[in-house]
């Protein structure tokens, strides 16, 4: 858990904080100073408009990892209301639920997520829709796994013949023990996210420029790749070092629940 | 046995159905006016909203939603996938002709990744937590971590622009399919060492091996008699989450290296509002996932006689 909550601090403090530290406007464009290469005015250097990359990447940290956390929060609430009504609603819900998550589950969420994205015409608007209607079936079948599995425990019947309704049961019972599980699933549901958003970004059906999201700063960035190299390397360095850490830090939660587990 | 087949295949077409309806709600509600869009591609010219209303009655897009599906379906049902909004030629042909530039590259991606992933993982767990055991998580960690797209524009970045020993753009000859093959292949080989290692693990934590190793069984023989089956379920249960990633990677990496593919084919049939191109592909999606993973479901039946109907 601690490594999850050190790294949920650095993530907000990064988005909160970064773009104070940021040398320049990130979309001050300065035409003669364009492409430099990395120096001690510009610390990695500009982009083909004279862009300052260091402080678009710091700004663009609101986007791609702001983005990241808004849309796997919302597979997250979205995902566990689903698998509690699944667990809980009786066996015709359950069948619905189970197999809406199959129809769901039955598309690499991915292309789903381009299809979705690119038909309702691209834009910050579209990638929020597309990548968190494809993100909530992981949540959904953990809870209503968990969920069933709750349901012959002896504090759960005895909640349920107290005369709780089943909304109060979920979420005094169910959910205080989903969450540790519900948390892992959302340590990669976070990381999957920042691909999403900066895949989408690079196809041109996600954040439109000039907004400094690091995959549309890629975009950007390809056209130069002979001129200025560098240009392509720092987004996506940025991308892959958050993706690691989360998954780490997902990691380490995990183990940390497994042992938790076995020594009770 | 012949009752939970048929339980699958039902799910299965359960599950193909709703892809279906979700589809065609997605096409439905797309902003921009079909119709348009079709007498456009046909006629090439502005058009009165007279022309523009005969098409939309001619398609059957004057409709209820649910009878606009079923006219919609009812094609799809035999695999008709009628002709391009733009270019008016019929779909088939351009998406086979897209596939034949797909499957080789993707077929290529799946060799690299198991003819790095096996070796490795079966090396790096002889000895646990060993240099080679770090160096494989490593590996596996940094393949999931890094976007297909970054790293193929890498490889472009070193091979094509830097040292120029492979052609980057375009899919002439045989030597254009490297660099997406290896791009694709890193991220499956990252993914299965990661799993096959943790399956050999968990296989050698089993109970019964040292019950038979005291009875005097070679160590050679436990490994391919009971290891291996034992780790080789779970790398089967994930073939259809190598599939996913396989087509999630095309989609991007023929983008970047300017290969006509399915993921080209998808991309720019979006970017043109080519609705017959983007369902055409959207139901040869479904089809080969929903297969695959029904032929999976089956294997798993049959290699772990564990698994009955307890899970369906």
């Amino acid at each position: 858990m601690r490594s999850v909550a050190v790294l949920a601090v650095a993530i907000v403090v990064a988005v909160l904080i970064g773009p104070l530290f940021a040398p320049y406007d990130p979309a001050a464009i300065n035409i003669p100073e364009r492409l430099s290469p990395p120096g001690e005015a510009f610390l990695l250097g500009t982009d083909a408009l004279g862009r300052d990359i260091f402080s678009r990447l710091l700004h663009g940290a609101r986007w791609s990892l702001g983005l990241a956390f808004m849309i796997s929060f919302i597979g997250l609430c979205v995902g566990t209301l689903i698998g509690l009504v699944a667990a809980l609603g009786g066996r015709v819900a359950d069948w619905v639920v189970m197999r809406a998550t199959d129809t769901f589950l039955a598309f690499p969420e991915l292309v789903a997520a381009v299809v979705i994205a690119g038909l309702m015409g691209g834009g910050t608007w579209s990638l929020i829709f597309a990548l968190s209607v494809t993100s909530w079936m992981r949540y959904a079948r953990v809870a209503r796994g968990i969920g069933l599995s709750l349901q012959s425990q002896g504090y759960v019947i005895q909640a349920r013949l107290a005369g709780l309704s089943p909304w109060s049961i979920a979420s005094w019972h169910y959910l205080p023990t989903l969450l540790p599980s519900l948390t892992v699933v959302w340590t990669g549901m976070f990381a999957r996210a920042i691909i999403g958003i900066s895949t989408l970004g690079f196809l041109g059906f996600g954040v439109q420029p000039p907004t400094p999201e690091w995959g549309a700063m890629l975009l950007d960035a390809r056209i130069h790749m002979r001129s200025t190299p560098l240009q392509m390397i720092w987004p996506g360095l940025a991308i892959v070092i958050c993706v690691l850490a989360i998954n780490l830090a997902g990691d380490a939660l995990r183990d940390g629940l497994a042992q938790r587990d076995t020594s009770e | 046995m012949i009752a939970s087949v048929a339980g699958l295949v039902l799910r299965a077409i359960v599950v193909l159905s709703g892809t279906a309806i979700i589809t065609f709600a997605l096409l439905w509600n797309a902003p921009g006016d079909p119709a348009q869009a079709i007498a456009m591609a046909r006629f090439d010219a502005l058009l009165t909203e007279d022309v523009i209303d005969q098409v939309r009655r001619e398609v059957g897009l004057d409709t209820s939603f649910w009878r606009g599906f079923v006219n919609w379906v009812r094609p799809l049902l035999v695999l008709d996938f009628g002709n391009s909004a733009v270019t008016g030629r019929p779909v088939w042909p351009d998406l086979w002709a897209a596939m034949t530039y797909t499957f080789p590259v993707a077929l290529a991606a799946l060799a690299i990744g198991l003819a790095v992933s096996l070796p490795l993982a079966i090396l790096a767990t002889r000895r646990p937590g060993g240099f080679l055991d770090r160096f494989a998580v490593a590996i596996a960690s940094l393949g999931t971590a890094i976007p297909a797209f970054w790293l193929g524009l890498l490889l472009i970045l070193l091979f094509a622009v830097q040292l120029s020993w492979l052609p980057a753009m375009g899919a002439r000859t045989a030597a254009h399919a490297v660099l997406p093959a290896l791009t694709l292949g890193f991220g499956i080989a990252a993914s299965l060492t990661r799993i096959i290692r943790s399956g050999i693990l968990e296989a050698r934590g089993q109970t019964f091996l040292p019950a038979i190793k005291r009875r005097g069984v070679a160590r050679k023989a436990i490994g391919r008699d009971h290891i291996a089956p034992h780790a080789a379920v779970p790398v089967i249960t994930v073939v259809g989450l190598e599939l996913a990633f396989l087509l999630e990677g095309l989609v991007v990496v023929e983008v970047i290296f300017g290969r006509p593919g399915l993921g080209s084919f998808l991309t720019s049939a979006i970017i043109a509002r080519d609705f017959p191109h983007v369902q055409a592909m959207v139901v040869v999606t479904a089809l080969i996932f929903v297969t695959v993973n029904l032929i999976i479901d089956l294997i798993y039946r049959v290699i772990d006689p564990r698994v009955g109907g307890r899970h369906a």
